[in-house]
């Protein structure tokens, strides 16, 4: 590596030697940081502000009243990353925790667990079949699923569901060293999503899809297969994510359970940086993403504002952050 | 004559890189001026001087007494030329005239598109160049030709002074050649416009051009009338015998390896073909000959084929590149940036992005990935040889040793590697480099041999121990390269082109 100056004398040697850190590096990596910025400024914010907010039992309370949105977000951003969406995620979350709760006042827990997964994983086998296997438009098939899913679920029970085997029930208000039962198992699947994507050829088939699907498709690499595995993954996980909020809620309220968890899963994947069209993205940035939202959520209800200020300003967090990704992208083309 | 278009002195440069060095032309009203160049002569350059997709770095363009150092794409077209590429932009949902009219609509006072009087002018277009359908037909129901020929009325609404046509019949069945070659002698001789044909067959030019222009090295070698022109010229003009990339010293080759029996694609064949251990054989074909079909038939990303393939005897039915790969056969794709490139990615994600599993098949080993990175850019010579440097910052012949380098790594056993168009947008030397690498692939260990398509006479001799000719999925001839480029490429000439254009009408 050369000197600033060295570098501008001449125009065929700047193509291989430029200076340590140009200054448009030096902006990329000033946006790189405008998240983590932003959430330790929100929550100090909220620290000075209520006394609250910075307590252990209110940021465990964060992470179990957010527990299924982490659990699905992170497959989802897998999904995302590919270049593919699921907008049905918040009504099959409905009907799987709908399901699994009529089980399992009839049957028990294991017969209410086994179905809600079933049902999950039934609905990402039908995506993976017609968008992977079959290259239907995922957002149609998946608002398709959006708008069946909820009907079936309201259909199959009329009214909320609840009591459920107190072993059930106790997985939603359990703890263990100081987090509950179900943040555990929110971090376990986050964690195993971070080292999925870090560190597994997997990961970086996933990237590769969403860069380039027909170069990913001439190296061999399963195109069609690791879709159809995605909107299986994501089908699992939003059952996963049913289960615990149910067991969260004690109850299974077929007409509302879920309702809004495609838009908040996916402004917490975009939050995160990647971008929609896919063949990017950083699992720990995704969880910053949730963290932001959840975050914000919390303080706000704290501080006893009107909840309709938390949607405005997520909305346009959101499109602020997008701006930061076009300008992001602008500069990596310049680089 | 006054209002002849005059290219004086034009040059560009990209950084120390000249492409253009000086092009002096002169189209004149009411001719067909054909213009040919191999790969890399400058045409696509100059063609985006005369569009504005490119601005000169110096010359002048003058159109009716105005001079031009350069165009933006508007000024162009208020200057009077129009540009029609091989790749339609039409909207096929579209009717006709809509498709005339895109983005510069009639509209009345309120805003209001004028759509009858949009139809009656592009019927007027339509039947003052000879084009038998109405204004009002969607486009998608129409043949490539017809549509074609609303790329050509849309052109012509604007009446233009001169027109240009890049590639216009690569597209095109027989048939809709002749009728093309015929409007656009039409164009010129009666509707009195300038008309400049690029091509890279020859039977079209001598049976459509008035003028015929050899662009060679980013400077024009010769204009001649084509009275004054014959088959043979033209050839040499294109392609001198300076191939300084041949091949050195006796290569040897071995036994069959690889045996493709009545082999059937959706486009090619049925045909046979023989490749020996440690043999490079080449494809050459002009566009629209059925290479890449081929290819990536034979790669398994294309389903349809019939007949068998036979490596070693042993037959294979793959149906999926996956398939191929594991039954050691791998292909390097053409257009790099939409088939082989991760653009966004780190050249080290391009070069193992197929070998992930195979360097360690659950965990990912960072420490292995960097030791297979190292030892494969040092093998092609990567420059720079930076494992986080992104794909688009290499030039294009290091991108294309990224994509070659997937296979020479010696991750997986390849006992057929195929390339179509291999040095695609790749500079000189390293193209030298890329036909070592290729060498050294075969040579280096047992039971390996290339196959590699092209269009480039030049890259058909240098790199080839044997050239398979093909026309239209049909080998038509197996050549020694010691045949030279000039043969090779009157080989690859279809016949019926020119015998067609005098049948018809």
């Amino acid at each position: 590596m050369t000197t600033t100056e060295e570098s501008i004398t001449k125009t065929e040697e700047s193509i291989t030697k430029r200076p340590l850190i140009s200054s448009r590096e030096l902006l990329l990596k000033a946006i790189s940081i405008v998240m983590p910025i932003a959430t330790i400024v929100m929550m100090a914010s909220f620290t000075i502000n209520t006394t609250a907010f910075l307590t252990w039992p209110n940021l465990a309370a964060i992470l179990s009243q957010n527990a299924a949105v982490i659990v699905i977000t992170v497959v989802f951003a897998m999904l995302l990353m590919s270049g593919y969406v699921d907008l049905s995620v918040g009504s099959v979350m409905g009907l799987s925790g709908t399901a699994a709760g009529l089980m399992m006042i009839e049957h028990g827990t294991w017969a209410g667990v086994l179905t809600g997964l079933g049902i999950g994983i039934l609905f990402g086998l039908w995506n993976g079949v017609l968008i992977g296997v079959l290259g239907f438009s995922p957002i149609v098939v998946t608002l398709g699923g959006l708008i069946a899913a909820r009907g079936i679920a309201i259909a199959i029970a009329p009214n909320a569901i609840y009591g459920f085997p107190d072993e059930f029930a106790n997985l939603g208000s359990g703890t263990l060293w100081g987090l509950h039962y179900i943040s555990w198992i929110a971090l376990l699947i986050a964690a195993v999503a971070i080292v999925v994507m870090a560190a597994t050829p997997f990961g970086k088939h996933v990237i590769s899809i969403g860069v380039n699907p027909r170069a990913s498709f001439l190296v061999g690499i399963r195109v069609k297969w690791t879709i159809f595995l995605l909107y299986l993954l994501t089908g699992a996980a939003v059952a996963i994510g049913a289960l615990l909020l149910i067991a969260r809620l004690d109850s299974a309220p077929s007409g509302s359970l879920g309702v809004g968890y495609e838009t908040t899963v996916l402004t917490a994947v975009l939050l995160g940086g990647v971008p929609f069209a896919g063949g990017r993205g950083n699992m720990w940035r995704v969880l910053l993403g949730v963290w932001f939202l959840a975050v914000l959520q919390n303080g706000l209800t704290l501080m006893n504002v009107d909840p309709q200020l938390n949607q405005i300003i997520s909305g346009s967090v959101l499109v602020l952050a997008a701006g930061l990704q076009v300008l992001q992208s602008y500069l990596r083309k310049r680089i | 004559m006054s209002d002849t278009i005059q290219i004086i002195d034009l040059r560009k440069s990209y950084g120390s890189v000249e492409v253009l060095k000086g092009v002096d032309l002169e189209f004149h009203p009411g001719e067909v001026h054909a213009l040919l160049g191999a790969n890399g002569a400058g045409k696509s350059t100059l063609l985006g001087c005369l569009s504005g997709a490119i601005h000169p770095t110096s010359g002048e363009i003058r159109i009716d007494e105005q001079v031009f150092h350069g165009f933006t794409p508007r000024e162009a077209f208020e200057a009077g030329t129009s540009i029609i590429y091989q790749h339609f932009q039409l909207a096929s949902a579209l009717s006709v005239s809509d498709n005339v009219f895109l983005g510069d609509e009639l509209k009345t006072r309120w805003g209001f598109t004028r759509k009858r009087t949009q139809s009656r002018i592009t019927a007027e277009v339509l039947g003052r160049i000879g084009l038998e359908f109405g204004p009002n037909e969607i486009v998608e129901d129409l043949s490539v030709g017809e549509q074609q020929g609303i790329e050509i009325a849309r052109s012509m609404r604007r009446e233009p002074k001169l027109l240009i046509l890049d590639e216009p019949t690569a597209a095109l069945g027989k048939h809709e050649v002749a009728a093309l070659l015929a409007l656009v002698k039409r164009l010129a001789h009666e509707v009195g416009i300038a008309v400049v044909f690029v091509t890279h067959l020859l039977p079209e030019v001598l049976a459509v051009a008035d003028r015929v222009s050899i662009l060679r090295g980013g400077q024009v070698l010769w204009t001649r009338a084509i009275a004054e022109v014959t088959t043979a010229d033209m050839i040499h003009g294109i392609s001198p015998d300076a191939a300084d990339v041949h091949a050195q010293g006796q290569r040897s080759i071995g036994s069959a390896l690889v045996t493709l029996e009545s082999f059937e694609t959706s486009f090619c064949g049925p045909l046979e073909l023989e490749l020996n251990e440690g043999e490079i054989v080449g494809v050459f074909g002009m566009l629209g000959s059925g290479r890449s079909n081929l290819l990536e038939t034979i790669a398994g990303a294309r389903r349809r084929w019939h007949g068998s393939l036979a490596i070693e005897g042993k037959e294979l039915s793959y149906a999926s590149t996956a398939g191929a790969m594991a039954a050691g056969v791998a292909l390097v794709a053409s257009d790099r940036p939409k088939q082989s490139l991760f653009a966004d990615l780190t050249a080290i994600e391009n070069l193992l992005m197929p070998h992930y599993q195979a360097i360690s098949p659950w965990w990912r080993s960072p420490m292995n990935e960097r030791r297979v990175f190292d030892q494969i850019a040092s093998d092609v010579n990567l420059q720079p040889p930076v494992a986080a440097a992104t794909a688009t910052s290499f030039s294009g012949g290091n991108a294309q040793k990224l994509v070659v380098g997937r296979w020479l790594a010696g991750l997986r056993d390849i006992n057929l590697l195929l390339l179509d168009e291999p040095t695609q947008g790749v500079d000189i030397g390293s193209r030298a480099q890329i036909y070592n690498l290729l060498r050294r692939f075969t040579e280096e260990a047992p039971k390996r041999a290339v196959l590699f398509s092209t269009s480039d006479p030049d890259e058909a001799v240098a790199l080839a121990d044997r050239i398979v000719v093909l026309i239209d999925g049909r080998i038509t001839d197996v050549v020694a390269p010691s045949v030279g480029e000039a043969q090779l490429l009157s080989l690859a000439q279809s016949v019926e082109v020119s015998h067609g254009v005098e049948h018809q009408r």
